[in-house]
C-alpha cells in the first residue's frame, strides 16, 4: 500500500514540476547535482526525507542510489558502481533510480551531505561515490568491508585461482 | 581520469579553461593549497559541447589531506566548492592525494575499473592511510 501510495505521489510531484518547469520541490534549488545543506529535503514524510531515506539505507547491507538500475545504468559513474560491485560478485543490493524520483533525488544528498549520485551505503552507512569505490575496490578495503558485511568477495577466489597458477 | 589535464596556473592545453575551471583551480587553491593540482573539464566526454564546463574531474595533493580518510578528503573538496556544486557544477571526479602519496605514485589511475584484470599492490605503510587511488 505504501508503494502505491508512494507511486502516486511521485507522479503528482512530477506532474507539478513539469508544471514549474524544474524538476523537484520548491525548497530543493539546486540547478543540477547541488548539494545542499538543508536539512530535510523531503520534508513532510516524502521519499526525500530523512525518514524516507534512513530507511532505505537500512534496508539491506548493501544500498546504492544511482541513475538507471544496475541492468541499465545511465550514467558513467553509477555504471562503475555497479561494474564494481559485479566484479566481487556482489549482485544482491538494492538499487534505487533517483531519476525518477526528484525528492529521492535531492533527499539522498541532503542526508548523507554529498551533492553528487551515485551513493554507496555498506550496513546503513554512507561511504562514498565512484571515485572511493574504486579507490577501496584497487586497494583491498572493499573485500574486506564487503567480509565484515558477511559476503565474501569474489576476487578472493579469483585471487585464490591465481595463486594457484 | 583519462586524457590530458590542464595543469594550475599556465595552462598546460594552451589556456586557463573556462570561467568555471578559473573559479575551481582558485577556490581550490585557497581552501587547500596544493602543492599540485589539476583541473579538467571533462563535459565533452558526457555529451555536452567543449566549454560547456559541467562535469569535472579534479587532482588535488595538499597536506590538508594527511590523516583523512578518502570520504573526508572528497568532503573538503566539495566544501570548497559548494556554491559550484549547487549550481552548474553537475559532476565533480576527485583524486585527493597528500604531497607524499603523490611523489611516490604520481600517476592517475585507470578511469573504468578494471574488468577482472590487474590486482594493486596491497595497502602500503604509510600510517595506515590507505594509497590515494581514487
Amino acid at each position: 500500500m505504501r508503494a502505491a501510495v508512494r507511486t502516486g505521489w511521485r507522479i503528482g510531484a512530477a506532474a507539478a514540476a513539469a508544471l514549474r518547469g524544474r524538476a523537484g520541490r520548491p525548497l530543493s534549488q539546486a540547478a543540477g547535482e547541488g548539494g545542499s545543506a538543508e536539512g530535510g529535503g523531503g520534508g513532510g514524510g516524502g521519499s526525500g526525507s530523512r525518514e524516507a531515506v534512513e530507511r532505505l539505507v537500512r534496508e539491506h547491507p548493501v544500498v546504492v542510489f544511482m541513475k538507471g538500475s544496475p541492468a541499465q545504468p545511465l550514467c558513467g559513474f553509477s555504471n562503475a558502481v555497479v561494474q564494481i560491485l559485479r566484479l566481487h560478485g556482489v549482485e544482491d543490493y538494492r538499487a534505487h533510480d533517483v531519476l525518477q524520483d526528484p525528492d529521492l533525488r535531492q533527499g539522498i544528498k541532503d542526508y548523507s551531505n554529498w551533492p553528487t549520485i551515485p551513493q554507496v551505503y555498506l550496513n546503513g552507512e554512507f561511504v562514498g561515490g565512484c571515485d572511493i569505490l574504486l579507490q577501496m575496490h584497487q586497494n583491498g578495503d572493499l573485500v574486506e568491508e564487503l567480509k565484515k558485511l558477511g559476503i565474501r568477495s569474489a576476487l578472493l577466489d579469483a585471487e585464490k585461482d591465481q595463486e594457484k597458477k | 581520469m583519462r586524457g590530458p589535464l590542464l595543469a594550475a596556473a599556465g595552462g598546460a592545453m594552451g589556456g586557463a579553461g573556462g570561467p568555471l575551471a578559473r573559479t575551481i583551480r582558485a577556490k581550490l587553491t585557497a581552501a587547500l593549497q596544493p602543492t599540485h593540482l589539476e583541473v579538467r573539464d571533462d563535459s565533452p566526454r558526457h555529451g555536452g559541447p567543449p566549454g560547456a564546463e559541467t562535469h569535472f574531474g579534479v587532482l588535488v595533493v595538499s597536506g590538508r589531506f594527511a590523516g583523512l580518510p578518502p570520504l573526508q578528503r572528497h568532503r573538503l573538496v566539495h566544501e570548497a566548492l559548494r556554491a559550484e556544486l549547487a549550481g552548474p557544477l553537475h559532476a565533480l571526479q576527485v583524486i585527493a592525494r597528500t604531497p607524499e602519496q603523490w611523489q611516490s605514485d604520481p600517476h592517475l589511475p585507470s578511469a573504468p575499473p578494471c574488468l577482472g584484470g590487474s590486482k594493486r599492490e596491497k595497502r602500503r605503510e604509510d600510517g595506515g592511510e590507505a594509497p590515494g587511488q581514487q
